[in-house]
């Protein structure tokens, strides 16, 4: 991974971190004979920052010393992206699923879902990514519902 | 004492309930050592839900069974296919695979089976007796001592984990954070709960291991595509080593069954570190230098029987302290605490059925894999056969029902999709997940005896160093730690002039 994106990372990671010790701050810190709720969440929110902010130090050095050379690298951001599509899109549907599974019941989602992830990897026929969602569905079946005991979420399907 | 320990530890194992959970782990535990991405801290946290059918002895067995199964079948595939199915059988590939293309697959599989089983069976042994004299002793730790010790495995884990100490620390500190989310453990006030109702228990190591380990593999391999892989065929009466093998394999396996345990013992990645260095020390000292790179035997039998040996040093702190200092080791922690079992001195006390029952599985479980992995190695590597098109979308409904299976909430699963997304573009900034798993099951003990050490000393921060071996394990952290941030900056201040 080159400077700069180690530098957008940890900016996101400083603003995480940051994010995070504001938000601690409504907790009450108490005392040092009795530390409260917010203490060791100070700790490890400073502890980080103070990390993040080694980090970006080091990055700085780097970036001032191969300044010249980073800029004369390419970056392919049709290729990249192009990388990112499935992943990303197993993502909406992921999303998608979950949405579904309160709606449509958890069975039938996570069938829909092993198939729709299966084409999506790349399988051409629908006959195996049918099969193996059966075969799935059936599995979460009897290992919640029978062996386990535990109910699965339902909805206008099951 | 010692005698009736491994007799107490084989009868409980031998039990028939006990004996299933010990077979379906090591099957399991082969199976994820032989696929790539999916480490044994996933698999263990998938298969969660199932141990409570089990009950905790069984379940636990199960879950230490996929452990140190992960070991046995991530031989096979670095042997057969050059891939390793986990970190700690890349070092097999050096030589393992040579042999193979040697058309000695047969005697690499066998040395690695054998050596596994002998390390391990040795690494059983030692746990034996180490873990109980540890627990005894630590049965005089207090909670400045518990702090200290879990700052030492902070510290230290984040060295040994990953290409940057700095990246390393930062996910264990996230780890840390994330660990602070829910009810917090002495006052029992909620944090960063943000209104869900779900979260006042704290987020679920199951779903966070699950996106992070299953999910992320899953997307990652979804961007490099279907990487198929041609495998060395070989034949059952192949898996033979001749006598001239099996001499030269022999003093490798036990120098990497003591090397293991002892690596084991130190908080990080055991059972990586454990082969790498069994390896060094094998190319270093062996008779047959000159085989080394071209597929020396020694460079198989010394690391595959280190990285087992290793699963046992990692349980000693595990049974002994109850600290987890590996992503697996966390996992059966978060197992035993599900089932109400807390790990540390009074486990042996409170819950002799599953400290020596655990133990005791080692010992079976070794003997079941040893039966298992030389005559049906070709069945297990074929799983590598099957289109990721196919063992994906299985592998992501898994993952869903290990984190609904946790608490039976979706709100898990969110979390897990969370995780997923995080743990996939960690990946693509050299972020490794492992030191945030740790964190977030070491958060609470570090919280809790930090709390306590100031409630006790009354306020003040000599507390924390009052004794000696709080000192010298704070000592220990502080110079791992500077050490390892200052040395890569004058390092990399050296390179760029």
């Amino acid at each position: 991974m080159n400077a700069h994106k180690e530098v957008i990372t940890s900016i996101i990671l400083a603003l995480f971190g940051i994010s995070y010790l504001i938000y601690n701050s409504v907790y009450p810190l108490g005392t040092l004979a009795n530390p409260g709720p917010a203490v060791f969440p100070l700790v490890v929110g400073l502890l980080t920052v103070i990390l993040i902010a080694w980090q970006l130090f080091q990055k700085g050095i780097q970036l001032k010393f191969k300044g010249e050379k980073a800029k004369r690298e390419p970056i392919r951001f049709s290729e990249a992206l192009k990388k990112e599509q499935k992943p990303f899109l197993m993502v909406v549907i992921l999303i998608i699923y979950l949405v579904a599974v309160s709606w449509i019941g958890f069975l039938t989602s996570t069938f829909l879902l092993v198939v729709i992830s299966s084409k999506l990897m790349g399988a051409r026929d629908w006959v195996r990514p049918v099969g193996l969602g059966f075969g799935v569905m059936l599995f979460c079946y009897f290992l919640f519902e029978v062996w386990l005991k535990l109910s699965l979420p339902t909805g206008f399907l099951i | 004492m010692a005698n009736a320990g491994i007799l107490r530890a084989l009868l409980i194992s031998l039990q028939p309930t006990n004996l299933l959970g010990c077979f379906i782990g090591v099957v399991v535990g082969t199976l994820v050592g032989v696929l790539p991405g999916l480490g044994p801290a996933a698999a263990m946290a998938l298969v969660l839900p199932m141990t409570f059918r089990l009950g905790p002895t069984a379940g636990l067995i199960m879950l230490a069974g996929i452990y140190y199964g992960a070991m046995y079948g991530g031989s096979t595939t670095s042997i057969l296919v050059n891939v390793p199915g986990e970190p700690a059988s890349v070092v097999t590939c050096l030589e393992g695979y040579r042999m193979a293309r040697r058309g000695r697959a047969g005697a690499a599989l066998a040395v690695a089976a054998i050596g596994s089983f002998v390390a391990g069976t040795l690494s059983v042994v030692a746990l034996q007796f180490f873990a109980p004299v540890l627990a005894h002793a630590a049965l005089a730790f207090g909670p400045a001592e518990y702090f200290a010790l879990t700052v030492l495995g902070v510290v230290v884990l984040s060295i040994l984990t990953g290409k940057s100490h700095t990246k390393s620390l930062f996910m264990m500190a996230i780890g840390l954070m994330l660990s602070t989310v829910g009810m917090d453990p002495l006052g029992g006030v909620g944090r960063f709960t943000f209104g869900f109702t779900s979260a006042q228990g704290g987020l679920s190591f199951i779903a966070i291991t699950a996106g992070l380990f299953g999910v992320a593999e899953v997307l990652s391999l979804m961007a490099e595509g279907d990487n198929r892989v041609e495998m060395v065929e070989v034949k059952f009466r192949e898996l033979y080593p001749n006598r001239d093998e099996f001499k030269r394999s022999l003093p490798p396996m036990l120098r990497g069954g003591v090397l293991g345990f002892l690596v084991g013992l130190i908080p990080g990645p055991a059972a990586t570190i454990a082969s790498f260095v069994s390896y060094g020390v094998e190319r270093r000292f062996s008779k047959f230098k000159e085989e080394f790179g071209k597929g020396a035997i020694e460079g198989v039998a010394g690391p595959e029987s280190a990285n087992n040996a290793a699963v046992g040093g990692a349980m000693v702190p595990l049974l002994s302290l109850g600290l987890p200092f590996t992503p697996a080791t966390a996992v059966l922690l978060g197992g035993m605490l599900l089932h109400g079992v807390t790990p540390g001195p009074l486990l042996l006390r409170d819950h002799p059925e599953i400290f020596w029952g655990v133990i005791g599985s080692f010992y079976v479980g070794n003997m079941m894999l040893l039966i298992l992995n030389l005559p049906l190695v070709g069945i297990f590597a074929s799983i590598l056969k099957v289109p990721s098109k196919y063992l994906m979308p299985s592998v992501l409904v898994l993952c869903i029902l290990g984190a609904y299976g946790d608490n039976t909430n979706l709100f898990d699963v969110w979390v897990m999709l969370g995780a997923g997304v995080v743990g996939y573009l960690m990946r693509k900034s050299d972020y490794e997940p492992a030191p945030l798993v740790v964190g977030l099951v070491l958060g609470p003990v570090m919280e809790r005896s930090l709390r306590q050490t100031l409630i006790i000393s009354q306020g003040e921060i000599g507390g924390l160093w009052e004794s000696t071996i709080s000192i010298i394990l704070l000592l220990g952290a502080l110079v791992a730690a500077v050490m390892s941030i200052v040395l890569p900056y004058f390092r990399n201040r050296e390179s760029l002039r």
